[in-house]
């Protein structure tokens, strides 16, 4: 499905069964644009009603705290050269071995949460283009460009009606 | 004419490492060790910082265990400005008492995550099964009810260690003389009677027991594999309190021998008169062994095995009763059994919750004298701490110059206490598994890893490392060619 079609505009999260997902570390350059995100959605009071999250990575605990929401919003950095800039996606659950006790897909947490947890929220995720992964705080120019692109595009869009 | 073989995927011990097994012209073992391939680093970089610092910077050493890090610092920190234990003053009731209820909220959480991820789905579908089956996402398929418990029980474990932390991973919370926050009355009752979605403690304590049940029905089944896999002797290692049982969080280092009889047993500020460090030049982590026995006779087991052999019981009652089976089944001497680590681990749970819900109940957590703050004069520039991690006994010492920048670190991380342990039973593993045979199976190399994965082996902490690199199995004939290898 195209990501971009279907994502509802970023009003649609301000709801308090919404919740927003900042994936990173902040301590490693672009790898902390997934925060920035949900720091930026702080400083311009954006979807207050939302619960913001913010986390090194997934856990599997993350199933059951996904369970209990109706849309879903994560927004991590992503290396992958073939984004331009950002990239909205829907993405599908399924179990694909990425598992350690450190980490997990998000196709795998929605997985867990159908099979486990009998439901699934709908979920969108917003990748933007980092370039730098060092020890060091802030985010490189471009992935600062990308940002700002990401909110542009992700705030224009109007919102349909909520789920039920 | 060697060939080269993929695993795909398996990581299930925390950091990565890598396996070589030596084999002669008969497809005998000759040797096998398990080498550790991260750059150690943490003990460097932390020089020339600001000495309170320290337990922030190594906490960051690992995503588990990070807790345990962060207290052994604080004691360490504890030492340098001449307050606690060792200048016999000791904290404060609340500040020790939070500093513990942290503590056990991460063995909870460490060891439900070390069992149920990563060794249950073994026990459930065999050494054998496709890797596809044989981890958590396969548990999750074939018993979705099972894994929302266990989600359920760390995720309490999860939400205690952001309460007291402040963050579920690489919080802040002591700081030098104690910490910097209480558990207010609401807090408590969010965590005794389950609010926010959360379980109650009473949920805590039922739940944290389904680990010991699934253990034993294991067990029954299958005796001879769990009792006869990887059987190698080692002295056993804890810190005990004053009565000689464990003790998570304070006390002396106490070493016992196959009989139980204590070896040795010393304050932890001794450590450098009674423990040396081997190095091999195929390894980043080091060889810890007592000096007087030598690393052969000298090398110690720690982690949940070595505390439960050590201890003679449990101060709470579930624990005590699960202990009391689990001392009758060796009829009182060491338990050597690789396998039993996990039993071990499963009475360490109930352990833990037990001790939370008497923590949780104890009207110290709401004081707010939490603090002691010495005078100038009582700094000492140097300080050793030590705790019980998950996966066993942890130090930290540090060194700081007279203007608080740190000199000098020295950790000593549980997977170093069993880096000689865990390379005996991957011997012994091999050799009971691969000799003789002239095809090596995945059953084969995966039972190599079910006897680290035993130890819960945290590579990245013991190496103190930066970045990842791959867990590597191969297997070397007797004119040193490549035979087998595995990545992953």
């Amino acid at each position: 499905m195209n990501g971009y079609a279907d994502f509802p505009g970023l009003e649609a999260f301000d709801r308090p069964a919404a919740l927003i997902y900042g994936i990173g570390n902040a301590g490693r350059e672009d790898d902390g644009l997934g925060w920035a995100a949900i720091d930026w959605l702080e400083a311009e009071s954006l979807c207050p009603q939302a619960e913001l999250q913010r986390h090194y990575q997934l856990h599997l605990e993350d199933a059951d705290l996904i369970s209990g929401k109706d849309r879903v919003l994560f927004i991590d950095a992503t290396q992958d050269a073939a984004v331009e800039s950002f990239r909205l996606a829907r993405p599908e659950p399924r179990m694909d071995l990425s598992f350690t006790s450190h980490a997990i897909s998000i196709p795998t947490i929605l997985a867990t949460c159908r099979t486990c947890f009998r439901r699934l929220p709908e979920v969108h995720v917003l990748a933007i283009r980092g370039y730098a992964w060092g020890l060091r705080t802030g985010l490189t120019p471009g992935a600062q460009r990308n940002l700002a692109q990401a909110i542009a595009t992700v705030t224009a869009r109007r919102a349909p009606p909520s789920p039920s | 004419m060697s060939k080269k073989l993929v695993i795909d995927p398996i990581t299930r011990i925390e950091g990565h490492g890598k396996v070589v097994v030596y084999l002669d012209d008969n497809h005998r073992v000759t040797d096998a060790r398990v080498h550790v391939v991260e750059f150690r680093g943490f003990e460097k970089f932390v020089q020339g910082h600001p000495f309170w610092e320290a337990p922030m910077l190594l906490q960051r050493a690992c995503g588990i265990c990070f807790v345990s890090h962060h207290l052994s610092g604080a004691k360490t920190l504890d030492d340098m400005i001449g307050v606690g234990r060792r200048s016999g003053s000791g904290l404060t009731p609340a500040a020790e008492k939070m500093r513990r209820l942290g503590h056990f909220a991460q063995m909870l959480q460490s060891h439900v995550t070390a069992y149920f991820y990563l060794v249950v789905p073994e026990m459930l579908f065999g050494m054998d099964a496709p890797p596809a089956q044989r981890n958590v996402l396969g548990l999750i398929e074939a018993d979705p009810d099972l894994v929302k418990r266990v989600v359920a029980l760390r995720k309490w474990g999860q939400e205690l260690i952001k309460a007291v932390f402040g963050k579920r991973m690489h919080g802040i919370h002591s700081v030098p003389g104690g910490v910097n926050k209480n558990l207010s009355a609401a807090e408590r009752d969010r965590f005794l009677r389950g609010e926010d979605g959360l379980l109650s403690i009473d949920e805590v304590v039922e739940f944290a027991q389904d680990g010991l049940k699934l253990f034993h029905a294991f067990h029954e089944k299958h005796r001879g594999t769990v009792d006869g896999f990887g059987v190698v002797p080692a002295l056993n290692m804890c810190l005990v309190g004053d009565d000689g049982n464990v003790d998570y969080y304070h006390g002396k280092i106490r070493v016992v021998d196959d009989a139980k009889n204590i070896v040795r047993e010393f304050d932890c500020h001794d450590y450098l008169d009674h423990i040396s460090e081997a190095v091999e030049e195929w390894s980043y982590m080091k060889f810890p062994f007592l000096k007087e026995l030598g690393r052969e006779q000298g090398s110690v087991r720690v982690g949940p095995l070595a505390r439960m052999n050590v201890t003679k019981s449990l101060p709470t009652p579930l624990a005590q009763a699960a202990l009391e089976r689990f001392h009758a089944y060796t009829k009182g001497r060491a338990n050597n059994m690789t396998l039993h680590t996990n039993w071990a681990r499963t009475i360490e749970v109930i352990h833990a919750a037990e001790v939370i819900r008497d923590l949780l109940l104890d009207p110290d957590l709401q004081s707010d004298r939490l603090v002691l703050t010495p005078s100038p004069a009582a700094w000492t520039g140097e300080g050793v701490g030590v705790v019980e991690a998950p996966r066993g006994t942890l130090l930290h010492h540090y060194r700081a110059n007279p203007e608080g920048n740190i000199t000098f670190v020295n950790l000593i991380v549980s997977t170093t206490q069993n880096n000689e342990v865990i390379n005996r039973t991957v011997r012994s593993v091999a050799d009971a598994y691969l000799n003789g045979q002239a095809d090596i199976t995945e059953g084969m190399m995966n039972a190599i890893e079910v006897g680290i994965r035993a130890y819960d082996p945290c590579f990245s902490c013991a190496t103190h490392a930066l970045g990842q690199m791959p867990l590597q199995v191969s297997v070397f004939d007797a004119a040193g060619r490549l035979i087998d290898e595995r990545l992953r």
